[in-house]
Parts: C-alpha cells; structure tokens; sequence
C-alpha cells in the first residue's frame, strides 16, 4: 500500500521551481528514488513526506552556499537568478555591516510603530465583531436636544418592539450587581439584568444549559441566572453539575440554567461575569418613559439596512411623541450599528495614532532613501564595471532592488519583533474605556500588514536610488572614477530631507496640540482637594442587611470605625464619586418655577451623602450651611446644590431657602435648599461643568444604596491606611465585600487616560521623527562634504576661511531645513484640525506650540549640520589637493 | 596547471574513483556519506557536479527513464584525465603541506 504513496505535490511543485534547469531532472528522480525505495519502506510515508519536505527546504542553502562561477545562460530559471542576487546583495549588505545594521534599526523602527499600532486599531475598528452577522446589531437610542443620547426607558423599549418590522430581535439592558454569599469568601460580581431576547440579539446561545424563555422575564418570576465561562471555571471548577442548581447573590437563591461558551465576548459589557432577565413589565414604576436607565440592543432582519430601520423608529417616536408629549423632551430615536457604538469614544484617538505611526513609517522611508542614494553615489564606478561587462540597466536596477528588498525584509522581520513587544506596551497603556482590547494581538491579519508594508517599502525606496544609479550611460561613472561630484542625485536627496523635515514637524505639533492639552487639563480644578484621600467602594448586601436601616446602620458603624483609626483626620460616604465613572442623574423640579413638561427639567448628579462628606472633600461651602449630623430620618428634608445648578434654575434669585424635589415631579416631599457650595467635576476634568445636588443618604428618596464609597483623608500615604480600614469593616460584617479601591490622585490620573494615551505614543513617535530627521539631515550634509571635499580644498586653497566654508555647509542645511519648516507648518495647520477632538483648552492653531516645536527643530537641525561643517572647515587643502 | 579543487569537489572526485570511474547523485551521495559520515542535500551534490563538469574535470550522459524515479532519466558522470590530473594535484598538495607533522597527527 504504502509503495503507491507518491511524494507531496506541493513539495515537488516547489523543488521543480528552485533546482537550475540543468540538473532539475536527474536531481528530481534521484530524490524520487530515494523516497520510493529507501525511505518510504524503511520509515513509513507520513516520515516519508517529512524526509522529502527537508529536502526541499536544503536545497535553497545548498544552492546559496555553493555558487557555481560560470556565466549564466538563457536556460537560468528565474529563481536560481534570485538566489544568485540574493547572495551577492548579502555579500554587498556583510560589507558595510554598520551601514545595513543603521539602515535595518530605521525601517524596523518605522514598521514595528506601523504594525504594532495597526495590530491595536484593526480588531476596533475594522474587524468584525464576534457575532453571526455582526453588521445587523444595533444599538437603539433617544437622541436629546443637546445632541447627546439618553438610555431608553422599559416602556418606550416595550413600544418601539411591538411597534416595529425592522428588527428580528430587540432586548434592553441594564446593569446588574450583586455579592454571591455560601462555599467560599462572599464575592462581589457585575453582570447584566437582560430581556429575553439578548441572546438571539447576539446571535450566540449558552454552551450548555439554556437561554431565558419570555416566563421567566417577568416580575415576580423565579430567579435564574446564566453564568459566564470565566465565572464558572473560577466559582465552580468548570463542574457542569452546576446547571439546574441554586446559587446565592444578595441573600436571593438563583437557579443557574446555562453556561456561556468559552469564546464569548460581551462587547456591551466585558466584564459581565453573569446574566439574569430584567424582570421587568410596563406596569412597575421604574418601567416609565422617562426612566432612562436601559441600554436598548437590536438585531436587524436579513436585508433591512440601517437607515431602513431609522426611517421606521422615526415614525413610531412621531406616534410616542404625539400621545405622551410630557414624557418625551427628547427628539428622535435612533439606531447605530454597534461596532460605531462602541468604537465611538475612541476612533478618533486611534485613527490619529494609526496616522502618527504612519508618518514615522514615510520618514524612515525617506531616512533608508537617502541613505542608499548616498551609497549609490559611492558605488557608481562599481556599476560602471558591470555595465562595461555586460550588465543591462534592467539587470543593475534589479540587483539593486534585491538589495532593498533584502534590507527591508530584515526591517521587517525587527519591526514585527518589535510590534510584539509593543503591543504589550500597547495593552498595557490603553485606556480602561478602550472596547475589545482582548482582541489586540499580533495575529495573521497583522503579520499579512506587516508583510504588505514591507515590500511596499522595499520597492519604494529601492526604486529612487536604482533609477538614478542607472539614469545616465553607466559608462560614464567609469570615466568619473568614484569622483566628488555631488550628480543629480542631490535634487532629490534635496527633496527628501525637505519632506523629513516637514513630517517631523507635523508629529512634534501633533504631540506639542497633545502636550500642551494635558497640562491645561491637569490644571483644571475638580472643585475639591485630591491630595491624601483614599476611596474605598464598599457593598452591603445579604439576609443581614433585612431593610434600609440595617444598611444605614452598617455604614454609620463603619464610619465611626475608621474616623476613630490612627491617621485618619476625616471620613465620610457618598453614593458617588467624582471622576471614577459613576453617573447618577436626576430630575430636580423647582415649586417655584414648574414646567409644563417635567422631563425637560434640568438634571443633576445626585450625591447621597453622610454628614461630613463636603468637609472631607474640602467642597469648599460658599453660602448657607453644609449637612450636618442633625439632618436625620424624620428631620426636615434639606439639600446642597452647586453653584452652577443654582445659577441655571435661579438665575438672579437667591436659591437658598428654595424648594425642590427629586426626581419623581408629582410626589415625594419639597426638599429645602441649605446650602451652596463650589462646583466639582463629576464626568472628567474636561467635561463642562455639571449640575449637582447633595442630599443626606438616610433622607434618600429611592431607599438605602447598596454601594457607597468611603472617602477617608488622611496623612502621607493613605493607601497605607488600607488594611486597617479592611479590618474595620470585616470586624462590622466580614460578609461585606470592599471593591474598587483607590486614591483620589489614581482615578485622576485614570480619568484621562484616552488623552494621555495618544499623547504618550505621540510623543514617543514625534521623538523618533526628530532623531530621524537630524540624522537624515546630517546624511546628506556629510555625503555633500564628502563629495565636495575637493571643491572645498580649493576654495580654502583660494583664500576662503574657516568661516566661510562653515557658513556654506550649514547654510546648504538651513535652506533645507528652511523650506522643510514652511512646508510642515503649512501641512499643520491643515491636518492639526484632525486632533482637534483631543484637545483642551487650546485650538489646533495654537500659536505657541507651533512657535515652540519649530525652534526646537531648528535646534536640532543646526546641531545636526554643525558636525559635517565642522569637518569641512578642518579640511586641509594640501592634503585633498595632493589625492588627485 | 591543474584547476583548483574545493573541498566538497576534492570529495565528490574521490567518490567517483571509488565507484569506478561512474557514478550518479545517489551512489555519490551515498559514497560520500558512508566514508565521511557527512549528509549532503542532493541539491548540493547536483550543484558540485555540474560545477566540476563545468570546469571539464568530468562529463556525463544521460540513463533511461524508470517508473521509481517518476519517469525521470538519471544523469551518470564520469571522471576525466583532467579531472584525474586534479584530484592527484590536490592530494599531492595535501601530502606535502602534511608531510613531517608530528606522527600523533597522522597524515593523510
């Protein structure tokens, strides 16, 4: 049986292409032989086709390493040709081993920034998201007149589904967490509260067990819940005995009924560890129209495009908008495909550092140019020699290009290396915000890039100098030896360094634009003192925490605890905290000034806060009183609002006596207006400025929160303080756990991180521009010396002095680095309007940053020429004259 | 003047001598592997071959087709007087440059 297996196809496809013509047959049939009577009896064919494989990848070398001397014939194959190019360029590229490694560390750094950074866009941007028919998912929200978007409401949600033929599945979202108690430490877990349909909106079902059924998406319903992969291989060991058992979250018992697969990704919430149904019907109260706290996800039917489907929910808002026009102040209702959705935040940033990272790859280009058009004006007597014996111009330029290629598949081959290591830079620096980071991987797609670039790269810059080694009769070159004339060549060289320069100036304006946002950023004030003050969330939770004054109770406890800690000097709670992403708004109706349509009343961030919260933020009070300890349940209603919120709801009327409610316009108690206080940044330092009001947690509208953060201020390094505060708590209830732990100073740093993210890689890559350019500069500065020595010679000889001849070289730099300057200020001013959705405080015209970044430019230019003038002017006329 | 010999072609020489004056690439592979132990590419020995053929120093002529080597005709070579002259030139030099050395280097 085995005597009929032939050898690999492929493999002999392969060999018939490399082997010379002259012994291609004789060389095939013994390895054939060998393969059919030795190997295949002795070793069986898979080892067989092995054997005949390494054959096939020996004979390259074998015909590299062993160079037959005669001259070639018409009957050479074109790949033995290859190979004889190949070993000659590398004998010529071994030759000047420091001028390839330079030539090699510039491209690989140009390649590895261009792949490194494609390989971080193109999952986020490009590729599709991992669901069946990723392109039909939606999201659907109501747009607002300000131009911003609001989550829907459960029964606009309700409406827009039934009301609807787009769409083969909707389902609204809203988040979910809780602490799982019982087997091991009590855990705080995230998820998602989804309706019945999120799994078929997705288009991906549980790997084992099952998706929620609409019986289950009720009030009132027996609880389950759908776990995640991760969770499960972590909690439960991977057991799949789990599916159709009880587990406990928040003192609630929890059937789980499915297990998600593996490969999962939730791109609406990544760090979802389980699911359980929203539970919800149009008659609860947060089900109203204006309860904008779901997140509203739908799949298009096959063949039904987007701008289909925002025809259709226009019309069913007219309808909505026309029966409720209290509930709806909003304007539309709109669908965006999902991948936009997510990707929203952050294209901007990453298109801006794709286009950062492809400069560096064009100035590279340009550096390696001009540094084989050096060479090449060097080498012209050698191709000469070859011309005269019998080279074609076709066959010098081809040699010439193998070169290139060769020194570009090396860069390469450094770039992609260095693109590994950077991604995990990459990775490492993202912004917490960044969607699908789990997919940034240097993978094939980004291995096909890189390749793409390469040899792009390589002909590009491989073309110039062969074009203009071989331009004029190569015969020529033999009669002008290796001689000193600068030849056409320095227009071009001319050119290059002229549009290094100018791309140099475009990144170092890029990442002064980027700079200089971020110190006027971190400028800003956030209305309170963020120095030495630790912010622990903590969860309560569970059957000891029967009713909203067990919770109060626990909190109060755990105050007066950590107060009484050593190096503790205040201590307060807050429901939220500013500039760590919570976001908690709600209507404030004024009783002096009712609106017709309530929900067009303004909303403001609400803190539910404990006595002493203002003074430890040191929220500095600018009228009336703060909250005191006095403001108790059963204690006359009072808040404290900002300065903003007060001018903008009681322009031109004292705003402190006033009254107010919260939230629902038609019931609760008027709550009185005590105080006014500065104003704080809530959203991030560059946000605009937001309204809030405060309000005593235990006076809470809504009931105990679950989740409040303690804010402790203390002295020196109060992360320190972090394990007694943890043994105050435990000592309370060890069932409570603490979860996201901060200093203030971290979450400020955090919360600009997208900023400092393209500012870091754009600093870095305006870094490597500039020492490419100055190299680049210096290159052609010091190839002119070299070619002018004897001009040079004379002139000195003729009486010209060390000053003059200094003021030539450098002069020759300036003009260059002149008109790179004019042109790069020129392509600024036109492309710096592309970040300008990155900056802050500044326009993308900003006068001093492009003053600033050309002087420093300058600098380096000067200090790049200065060398080679040096040089020049050292040159000693005796000696250059003598040489002819 | 007899052409100078490289190593591999001193080697691939030698091996035809020892096959009679003919051999092709696998009985010269396998010559060349049983008294060195080395394992060359038949890449390798084809690209010596036609070098040392090239250089005059042996000829070939083609065999018939077979079924085992995929209807493919084997290429015999043969050694030439000059080829002989080399061969000899080389070991001679060998044995001069050798001769003397200490006996605890053996010579050739």
């Amino acid at each position: 049986m085995s005597a009929d297996t032939p050898p690999p196809a492929l493999a002999v496809w392969l060999l018939a292409r490399i082997l010379p013509e002259e012994f291609r047959e004789a060389c095939l049939g013994d390895i054939e032989e060998r393969f059919r009577c030795d190997i295949l009896p002795a070793r069986g064919p898979a080892a067989a086709r092995r054997w005949y494989w390494r054959e096939l990848f020996r004979a390259p070398f074998a015909l590299v390493r062993a160079p037959r001397q005669r001259p070639r014939s018409a009957g050479d194959s074109s790949v033995s040709l290859l190979v004889a190019d190949l070993r000659f360029a590398s004998r010529t590229l071994r030759r000047r081993p420091s001028f390839t490694l330079l030539m090699v560390l510039i491209l690989g750094l140009g390649i590895g920034a261009t792949t490194a950074i494609f390989s971080a866009v193109f999952p986020i941007l490009f590729a599709s998201l991992p669901y069946p028919d990723a392109d039909r998912i939606t999201m659907i929200w109501e747009g607002n007149k300000d131009g911003g978007r609001d989550n829907l409401g459960f029964t606009t949600w309700r409406e827009l589904t039934d009301g609807s033929r787009a769409f083969a599945a909707t389902a609204a979202i809203g988040g979910f967490s809780g602490t799982m108690t019982g087997r091991n430490e009590p855990e705080q877990l995230v998820g998602q509260k989804v309706s019945e349909g999120f799994f078929r909106v997705l288009g991906v079902s549980p790997a084992i067990g099952r998706a929620f059924n609409a019986a289950e998406d009720r009030p009132g319903a027996a609880r389950v819940v759908i776990l995640s992969n991760a969770l499960w291989r972590r909690r439960f060991g991977g057991d799949s005995a789990i599916v159709g058992r009880d587990i406990t979250i928040d003192g609630n018992s929890f059937a789980v009924i499915g297990i998600m697969p593996a490969g999962f990704v939730n791109v609406l919430n990544p760090v979802a560890q389980l699911y359980t149904p929203l539970r919800y019907d149009i008659t609860l109260p947060y089900a109203c129209r204006g309860c904008h706290h779901l997140r509203g996800v739908a799949r298009l039917r096959a063949g039904v495009s987007v701008s289909t489907a925002a025809r259709e929910l226009d019309g069913i808002y007219a309808t909505m908008r026309r029966d409720h026009p209290a509930d709806y102040a909003g304007v539309t209702l709109f669908p965006v495909r999902l991948q936009d959705d997510i990707t929203r935040a952050v294209r901007p940033a990453l298109l801006a550092v794709l286009a950062a990272a492809g400069l560096v790859l064009l100035i590279a280009c340009a550096n390696v140019t001009n540094l084989l058009l050096g060479r090449a004006a060097q080498r012209r007597g050698e191709f000469a020699l070859r011309a005269a014996l019998g080279a074609s111009r076709g066959r010098v330029m081809r040699q010439l290009l193998t070169e290139s290629l060769l020194i570009s598949g090396l860069g390469g081959a450094l770039g992609v290396a260095l693109a590994v290591v950077g991604v995990r830079g990459l990775v490492a620096l993202s912004p917490a915000m960044m969607p699908r980071v789990d997919a940034i991987a240097v993978n094939t797609s980004v291995l096909a890039f890189a390749v793409a670039v390469t040899l792009a790269v390589g002909v590009i810059f491989g073309l110039v100098p062969a074009w203009h080694a071989t331009r004029r009769d190569l015969h020529d070159g033999m009669r002008a030896g290796s001689r000193r004339t600068a030849g056409g060549s320095a227009m071009t060289r001319g050119i290059l360094v002229v549009s290094e320069v100018a791309l140099a100036l475009l990144l170092l304006v890029g990442s002064g634009l980027l700079l200089r946002s971020m110190r006027q950023v971190l400028d800003v004030d956030p209305g309170f003192d963020s120095a030495h003050l630790l912010t622990v969330q903590i969860q309560s939770g569970g059957p000891r925490m029967p009713s909203d004054s067990a919770t109060w109770r626990f909190f109060d406890q755990v105050l007066t605890s950590v107060r009484a800690l050593p190096g503790v000097t205040a201590a307060a709670f807050t429901s939220q905290l500013p500039l760590s992403n919570d976001f908690d708004g709600y209507g404030i109706h004024s009783e002096k000034h009712p609106n017709p349509n309530p929900s067009a009343d303004p909303s403001a961030f609400r803190y539910g806060v404990s006595a002493g919260y203002l003074e430890t933020m040191r929220i500095p009070l600018l009228r009336g009183r703060t909250l005191e300890p006095r403001d108790g349940i059963g204690q006359p209603e009072v808040v404290v609002i900002n300065q903003a919120f007060a001018k903008r709801v009681f322009p031109g009327e004292d705003a402190l006596g006033q009254r107010v409610r919260v939230g629902d316009p038609a019931a609760g108690p008027w709550r009185t207006i005590v105080g006014i206080v500065g104003d704080v940044k809530q959203v991030s330092l560059a946000a605009e400025q937001s309204d809030a009001l405060y309000q005593p947690e235990v006076q809470s509208p809504y009931g105990a929160d679950g989740a409040m953060t303690l804010v402790v201020r203390g002295t020196g390094d109060v992360s320190a303080l972090l394990p007694s505060i943890r043994q105050a708590v435990a000592d309370i209830d060890r069932d409570q756990p603490l979860i996201r732990v901060a200093t203030m100073a971290s979450l400020l740093h955090a919360s600009e991180a997208q900023r400092r993210f393209a500012m870091v890689l754009f600093e870095g890559f305006a870094l490597v521009a500039l020492i490419l350019a100055a190299a680049g500069i210096y290159g052609v500065l010091s190839g002119m010396v070299t070619e002018r020595i004897r001009e040079i010679g004379v002139r000195t000889a003729l009486g010209a002095s060390r000053r003059d001849i200094l003021s030539l070289i450098v002069g020759a730099g300036m003009r260059l680095t002149g008109i790179g300057l004019v042109v790069g200020l020129l392509a600024s001013l036109l492309l710096s309007r592309t970040i300008a959705s990155m900056l802050f405080g500044i326009t993308a015209t900003d006068l001093p940053t492009y003053f600033g970044v050309a002087l420093l430019l300058l600098a380096v230019a000067v200090a790049a020429c200065w060398l080679p003038a040096r040089r020049a002017a050292r040159i000693d006329p005796v000696t250059t004259l003598r040489a002819d | 003047m007899a052409a100078h010999l490289g190593e591999f072609e001193q080697l691939v020489l030698l091996a035809l001598i020892q096959l009679g004056d003919e051999g092709y690439g696998i009985s010269v592979r396998d010559e060349i592997h049983r008294r060195t132990g080395r394992d060359p590419a038949f890449a390798t020995v084809y690209t010596t071959l036609t070098r040392l053929a090239d250089k005059g120093l042996i000829t070939s002529r083609l065999g018939e087709p077979t079924a085992e080597r995929g209807g493919r005709r084997k290429k015999y070579y043969a050694i030439l007087p000059a080829g002989r002259r080399a061969i000899q030139a080389s070991l001679h030099a060998l044995r001069g440059m050798s001769h003397g050395l200490d006996t605890s280097w053996g010579t050739p």
